[in-house]
């Protein structure tokens, strides 16, 4: 019952917050003052934030802040033995300090590394912090600038990445983030520079307590839908994620920002009940998802679960079962990855649930940006679909969906699948499922979660695997690159060919998008055309395992 | 000289990345780290309570005046924070004699705690699927056609010695060889349940390890179960035990959020106070 | 004889209301025996270089190669017989395209045999073969002769049975100048000469562009089309990766568990060939990808059967997008004439003077108003009709352009009706009183006809135009389908606001000269719409090629038909409405097919998932909810049902899925009702009833 009351709350929370801060984040993009810290900034980067730019400029504006943003990673965490508060720990290895690189600048956030014997608190904070931001902002930006293209009629121009940028970061994370750190503190979330402190246990053994600028980094993590713990244990580590009310505030801060853009979607194209209609699939989505994980959780056998008398491994006592798996789903729905749980050792179904939540391609409600342009793409092939149905040429808000838009919106949605797919194939070909901690379809699960987890920029994991090998450390890093930028790539393709259109007026015979029906539409082709695609692999892996 | 439109995107993408470490990388944590030295902000901060420890001597036995913890993945060592990560069907042992080679599964684990709480306790430590000195009961059961057919050979698999039922549908079991994957010899794993209580006397949290193997709470039915160890080690009333209980007991945020749970290291440290 | 003379008012004279009438888009008939008749064509299109073209299709075809080879190398009933149908599958698609085909064959065939070898006799006299004829050419064509190209009248008139391509018996006159002087190749000229200015270039013929339509050679792929060809590309990608990249976990599983005992689905090496073909057969849109071309050639023909040409299947697709209609308003909207409603008598005239002297006046006028005006003294004053010739000392006289009246001199009467201005000067009388009657009537969209008796007014007929039966609910309807409708007319505006109202059109265009209606065409169009409209004079051009779907009259010149893109062999304006449904039933009949398509999926998962993996893992079994009965059964019902399911629906994508116009969101509800949640179930159906046959068969 308790665990209910903690979803709906969620719920609320979310419903009370969806205006208001959508209205804000619409504000923020669409504004046109620039105030002085801005002006500062742009100035420092060297850019006229009155330039708009096509969409081949965004995009390689964003591809340019991301490489170097991979190249100066790359190389902080390859000589962090040399820099401040290195602790003593020696540099990142070369694929691991690839695989770390890639996976925080494309906001997945995936740690092949144990955080508190590996990274120094400098990177922490001045390499991997920055990217919990900056990364999150690109995601927002991308979907800002598809926006534009649904609203604009006849340009070419999708606003200024550099401006989009600095805004999001500046005027929405940075202070909610400041506001969520103190909140983090006061609950003892750790903020410090120690290197640890040597104490002694009741009985007499030594321990070593870490600490670290934590909160200033948790907020951003969650925030971001990053994922990426300060410690391995990652939101159960009691320095992370102290009491069940941070826990509560940790999901809400997941859900904050991709619950809320599509209020600014609907703002941008002028209609607020297509903000609702996109925020509805993504709720119906969710609190679906979010209902099986809690009830396969609960209830879902399995031989150690039924040992126990309930499925506690890997779960932290105040959380709870609900409480874990609530976070399990809320941070695999969204592209964040954060773990207050271990997803490994879940009941086989529960387990599968993370991984569907994934494998719908993180849009309900995704990723901060990536969750909205996703489901937007699904909308359009929806709507692709639908407009047939009514007897026109397909539309989405007055934007002709022709071969064009169709040859992006199918590519954008052949990326992910093909990456996954692909990747667990190739990973039993070449025997490197080997390193997968677990036997038979466990085993499975563990290869094909890395995968989907790498390839949707998730970052969370059936840890159990060994992923710091050469091959893993590569073939995932690869997966997230590719799984990050090809479809942002396709994504401001198709806002620049919408942009370029003249909107066709609506009408009574213009395919309602708004509507209960085709709300139901765009949630069932999510199902069916995405995550169905899985259902092979998942029934050698999870749902073996489970109908057992 | 006109530098060329792909360099000038890397210079601004370089130098906003630079302003962007400067703000976010540098002065916003280190401010907060500046703000978390203000009285009354930060109190908790660090606080050692909030991470668990082992109340065990050295070597690793329970020590009986101290409430003890859940078990830790990672024997509550805050440099290597993780869980188990064993799957739900983890239930086949490796068995050598080299420790090395030998891994327990995770239903030997649970079962093999739960033997050991239900002695250290006092009280019935048996759980479904496990045997009675601790394992997992597991036989491999080899039919003739794989799935089918009339059953030819069955090995209970976590043991080498006795096998926790003489026969097994009319066949003799037999015990484990070290180093025999039965699986893979084409037996079908089949837990046995057994006829333990449904709902075991040892509870969940006392027989699993945490996600973080830092957990600092153990639950108040698992803290019940030991309090009249502690007040008969401790000379003390069992009711005064069960009044530490409650005060170092976290209840649902709000009434809803959460699990209750007592913090183990606050309780052992009232109870030394005391 | 009217104040305001409408281009359009003689030409459709007497011509019946058609297509007013709601008509449910007429389904073709399928016989039976096409199938047969189409069963060697469906053979032929095996051939993988026209096959590669249909990429779903490809893939099954490569898929059957795949598996006659493992059939072959490793027999047994299972595979043959899945193999016989996955063959099955391409030619039931193969069939789909060819019946889609056939049809058009049959009306080429008899198109070419009315352009038989003709000879064309060039002015100067000498005979060359019909086919020399280049543009320009100058022909002289007589009674009995077939013309030998198409072009323009220059001289002359003659009546022309163009029965051939209109498949209308009735001769048609073609004359010189004006809007009637186009002729086709390959019509007869039943009487008379003409002489004939060739305008087409050779082999460009409308008959052979005519023929190549029907007949679908050269189909060009619509935009829409190509759209829906990604979509399909991409999920046989999809499901052609996730059928690839099982093998190494199927193989890894089966490994794994050693118990599991080889089978027909999945050994040591994985699942086995025939049985992944088969996964991936079922998965990938089959029944779309098999229907698709069908479909497209099936809604050009819907619209040949209408006697409407597209010139392309791109108009066809536009036809279904338009969202303003540009209509005119004689002959589509209102009946070609206007007809006598009314005798308003001036003060102190007897009404039944007015009547009688109106009668006479319009005895020996043999226009349709001339008729409604002897008409109306009979239905409402009790006037008889008299015979012009057997009143005694009568002299008529004719209507002419120059005196705008006609009437009747008998003994010193001298009665005439016409325009109020010509009346009003003849009599040479005027007042305010009359004034005020016309005024009114014209202010009511009707036509004054002042009726005088020598000098002497005695009253107005009140001359209306008759909106067509049925209209007003017509345009309700495409209102509600989302199309406003506009009514093109050179009436003044305030009778065209009368008739606008009347007729419920959202818009008018008074006074409209060809340049106001390109003009309307272009804002629209700048508004995001797209304008549908009908033409048939050459000023008709430039708006017929702006507008997205331009219908060109068969009446009309060389160079409307030439600037539209679609030819109403009928010449009926009302068609245009036909025309737009047709359209968006084409689209709709594809959405509805896609939606199926994919909806199938989920019964043909629950089918062959547990059916391959069931033997490794038993548990699996619970997903086979349609309990089927074996894994060699369930597979083979799901590849069954597939191929099956092409042969259903092959009449539903020649006739185009029901189409009622509504609104969008009515639409989608039936047809996601329908297709979505059908597509559903019929598969679960299907599949078990299938299943509930196979397991008879020994050994599956």
């Amino acid at each position: 019952m308790a665990g209910w009351i903690f979803v709906l709350s969620l719920v609320a929370a979310i419903v009370a917050v969806y205006r208001p801060f959508g209205d804000y984040m619409y504000r923020v993009v669409t504004g046109t003052r620039h105030n002085a810290v801005e002006r500062t900034v742009y100035k420092a980067v060297g850019v006229d934030p009155q330039a708009g730019q096509t969409w081949g400029v965004y995009a390689r504006s964003v591809l340019a802040f991301s490489a170097v943003s991979l190249l100066f990673l790359y190389l902080f965490l390859r000589v962090q033995d040399k820099l401040w508060l290195s602790l003593g720990l020696p540099a990142v290895t070369d694929h691991i300090a690839w695989n770390t690189a890639v996976s925080f600048v494309t906001n997945t956030n995936w740690q092949a590394y144990s955080g508190e014997s590996t990274m120094g608190h400098f990177v922490q904070m001045a390499g991997l912090t920055v990217q919990n931001f900056v990364s999150a902002s690109v995601g927002i930006a991308v979907a800002v600038a598809l926006m534009r293209g649904f609203a604009a009629k006849k340009k070419t121009l999708l606003g200024n990445f550099w401006v989009d940028l600095t805004r999001i970061t500046l005027r929405i994370l940075l202070p909610i983030c400041v506001l969520a750190t103190l909140i983090f503190m006061v609950a003892g979330v750790v903020q410090n520079l120690s290197g640890g402190t040597d104490v002694t246990t009741l009985t007499g053994a030594a321990q070593h307590v870490t600490g670290g600028p934590v909160a200033s980094q948790e907020a951003i993590k969650e925030l971001g839908t990053n994922g990426g713990g300060f410690y391995n244990a990652n939101s159960a580590h009691p320095f992370e994620n102290p009491t069940t009310w941070t826990n509560w505030l940790q999901i809400f801060l997941i859900l904050l920002i991709p619950f809320s853009l599509p209020r600014v979607f609907g703002r941008m194209v002028g209609q607020n009940r297509q903000g609702y209609a996109i925020a509805a699939v993504m709720a119906i989505l969710a609190i679906g998802s979010i209902a099986l994980t809690v009830a396969f959780e609960n209830h879902g056998g399995g031989t150690v679960p039924q040992a126990v008398g309930s499925a506690m491994e890997g779960k932290e006592t105040r959380y709870g079962v609900t409480g874990s798996a609530v976070f399990a789903a809320a941070t695999t729905l969204t592209s964040t990855g954060a773990v207050n749980s271990f997803h490994d050792s879940y009941t086989a179904l529960g387990g599968m649930m993370p991984m569907v939540n994934m494998m719908l391609g993180e849009v309900a409600p995704g990723g901060t940006g990536s969750g909205l342009y996703g489901m937007l793409i699904l909308a359009v092939i929806t709507v692709f679909v639908a407009g047939l149905m009514v007897g026109r040429t397909p539309e989405y808000l007055g934007k002709k969906i022709g071969a064009r838009e169709m040859k992006l919106a199918s590519l954008y949605f052949l990326v992910t699948p093909i990456l996954v797919l692909a990747g667990t194939a190739v990973a039993f070909a070449t025997g490197n499922n080997t390193t997968a901690l677990n036997l038979g379809p466990h085993g499975l699960s563990e290869v094909l979660y890395a995968f989907t987890s790498a390839a949707n920029n998730n970052g969370s994991a059936f840890a159990g695997i060994t992923v710091n090998t050469g091959w893993w450390d590569t073939a995932l890093g690869l997966a997230m690159l590719l799984g990050r930028f090809l479809p942002l790539i396709l994504v401001l393709a198709l806002a620049g060919s919408l942009a370029k259109q003249q909107p066709v007026p609506e009408s009574e015979g213009t395919l309602p998008t708004h509507q209960p029906l085709f709300v139901g539409m765009v949630a069932g082709v999510t199902v069916v055309l995405v995550a169905l695609t899985f259902l092979p692999a998942l029934a050698l892996g999870p749902l073996a395992e489970g109908l057992s | 000289m006109r530098i060329p439109s792909w360099l000038a995107q890397h210079v601004a993408a370089l130098r906003a990345l630079l302003v962007f470490t400067v703000l976010l990388g540098i002065a916003y944590p280190l401010v907060f780290v500046g703000v978390a030295k203000i009285p009354g902000i930060s109190d908790q901060s660090g606080d050692l309570t909030l991470i668990g420890q082992s109340f065990t001597d050295a070597d690793g036995n329970p020590v009986t005046k101290y409430f003890q913890s859940r078990p830790s993945a990672g024997g509550y060592d805050p440099t290597a924070t993780g869980a188990s990560n064993l799957g739900p069907e983890s239930v086949v042992d490796t068995l050598s004699d080299d420790p090395e080679e030998a891994s327990q599964s995770l239903l030997t684990q649970v079962c093999a705690r739960s033997l050991a709480i239900g002695k250290l306790e006092g009280v019935d430590g048996s759980r479904p699927f496990c045997t009675a000195d601790g394992v997992g009961a597991v036989l491999a059961v080899f039919h003739r056609d794989g799935f089918t057919g009339p059953i030819t050979r069955v090995v209970a698999v976590n043991q080498t010695d006795v096998p926790f039922v003489t026969t097994y549908q009319g066949v003799t079991v037999e015990p484990a060889t070290n180093g025999e994957d039965y699986q893979a010899l084409g037996g079908v794993i089949t837990p046995i349940r057994g006829d333990a209580p449904a709902d075991p006397v040892v509870p969940a949290d006392a027989v699993t390890a945490s996600g973080s193997g830092l957990d600092p709470q153990i639950s108040p039915a698992y803290a019940e179960l030991q309090a009249p160890r502690i007040a008969r080690e401790r000379g003390i009333s069992l009711d005064r035990v069960h009044e530490l209980i409650e005060q170092n007991t976290d209840g649902r945020a709000l009434g809803f959020m959460g699990e209750p749970a007592v913090n183990v290291l606050k309780l052992n440290l009232a109870l030394d106070g005391s | 004889m009217t104040a305001v003379l409408d281009k359009h008012a003689d030409k459709h004279a007497g011509e019946p209301a058609t297509g007013t009438a709601q008509k449910p888009v007429k389904a073709g008939l399928i016989d039976p025996k096409q199938f047969g008749k189409s069963l060697p064509d469906a053979l032929r299109k095996l051939d993988p270089r026209t096959l590669w073209r249909n990429p779903v299709m490809f893939i099954v075809e490569v898929g059957a190669v795949f598996t006659t080879v493992l059939s072959i190398a490793d027999p047994s009933l299972f595979a043959w017989l899945i193999t016989g149908w996955l063959w099955l599958t391409v030619i039931f698609a193969n069939l789909a395209e060819a019946v889609a085909e056939g049809r058009g064959k049959a009306q080429a065939a008899a198109l070419r045999s009315a352009k038989q070898d003709a000879v064309a006799i060039l002015a100067d006299g000498t005979e060359i073969a019909a086919t020399q004829l280049k543009q320009g050419d100058v022909v002289v064509v007589e009674a009995g002769q077939i013309i030998p190209g198409d072009g323009d009248v220059i001289e002359g008139i003659a009546s022309v049975d163009e029965s051939a391509i209109t498949g209308e018996s009735a001769p048609v006159i073609r004359e010189s100048g004006g809007d009637r002087s186009a002729v086709t190749g390959g019509t007869k000229v039943l009487s008379d000469r003409i002489v004939v200015r060739i305008t087409q270039k050779p082999g460009e013929s409308f008959v052979d562009r005519m023929i190549a339509l029907v007949e679908g050679a050269n189909r060009q792929k619509t935009p829409n089309e190509i759209a829906l060809n990604i979509l399909l590309a991409a999920l046989t990608v999809i499901f052609l990766l996730a059928v690839v990249t099982l093998q190494p976990l199927a193989i890894f599983s089966k490994a794994y568990q050693a118990a599991a005992p080889d089978t027909s689905a999945i050994d040591g090496n994985g699942v086995t060939g025939i049985v992944l073909v088969s996964l991936l057969v079922c998965l990938i849109p089959t029944t779309i990808g098999a229907l698709l071309s069908a479909i497209g050639i099936a809604g050009m023909d819907r619209l040949v059967q209408r006697n409407v040409l597209a010139m392309s299947g791109r108009a066809v697709e536009a036809a279904g997008d338009v969202s303003t209609l540009l209509l005119d308003k004689t002959g589509t909207i209102t009946l070609g004439n206007r007809q006598a409603s009314e005798l308003v008598p001036l003060n102190g005239v007897d009404p039944q003077d007015l009547a009688d002297a109106a009668q006479l006046a319009s005895l020996a006028d043999e226009t349709p108003e001339g008729r409604s005006v002897v008409v109306l003294a009979k239905n409402e004053y009790g006037i008889r009709e008299r015979e012009p010739g057997l009143i005694g000392g009568a002299t008529f006289v004719p209507f002419t352009a120059q005196t705008r009246m006609s009437g009747v001199d008998i003994g010193d009467r001298k009665i005439r009706k016409g325009a109020a201005a010509a009346v009003i000067k003849w009599t040479g009388s005027s007042s305010a009183e009359v004034d005020a009657i016309v005024g009114r009537i014209s202010d009511q969209g009707g036509t004054p006809l002042v009726v005088a008796e020598n000098d002497r007014i005695l009253g107005v007929i009140h001359l209306k135009d008759v909106v067509k039966a049925g209209m007003k609910a017509r345009f309700d309807e495409m209102r509600r389908m989302g199309i406003r409708t506009v009514m093109i007319t050179g009436d003044n505006p305030r009778t065209a606001a009368a008739i606008a109202a009347e007729a419920g059109v959202d818009d008018f265009l008074a006074e409209a000269t060809p340049e106001d209606k390109l003009a309307l065409i272009k804002k629209e169009q700048q508004g995001g719409r797209l304008v549908a409209m009908t033409g048939d004079g050459t000023n008709d051009a430039p708006a017929l090629a702006q507008a997205d779907v331009g219908v060109a009259m068969n009446t009309g010149t060389s160079a409307a038909k030439e600037a539209g893109n679609m030819v109403d062999l009928d010449s009926d304006p009302t068609k245009l409405i036909e025309i737009v449904e047709i359209g968006k039933q084409l689209l709709i009949t594809r959405g509805a097919l896609t939606t199926f398509s994919i909806a199938n999926d989920i019964a043909k998962y629950f089918a062959i998932i547990p059916a391959m993996f069931a033997a490794v893992y038993p548990g699996l079994d619970t997903l086979n909810i349609m309990r089927l009965h074996s894994p060699g059964s369930a597979i083979l019902s799901a590849v069954v049902f597939n191929a099956i399911v092409i042969v259903f629906l092959i009449p539903l994508a020649l006739r185009g899925v029901r189409y009622r116009p509504s609104s969008a969101s009515a639409l989608l509800r039936r047809n996601l009702l329908v297709y979505g949640l059908g597509g559903v179930i019929a598969p679960f159906l299907g599949i078990k009833l299938i299943d509930l046959f196979i397991q008879l068969i020994p050994g599956i």
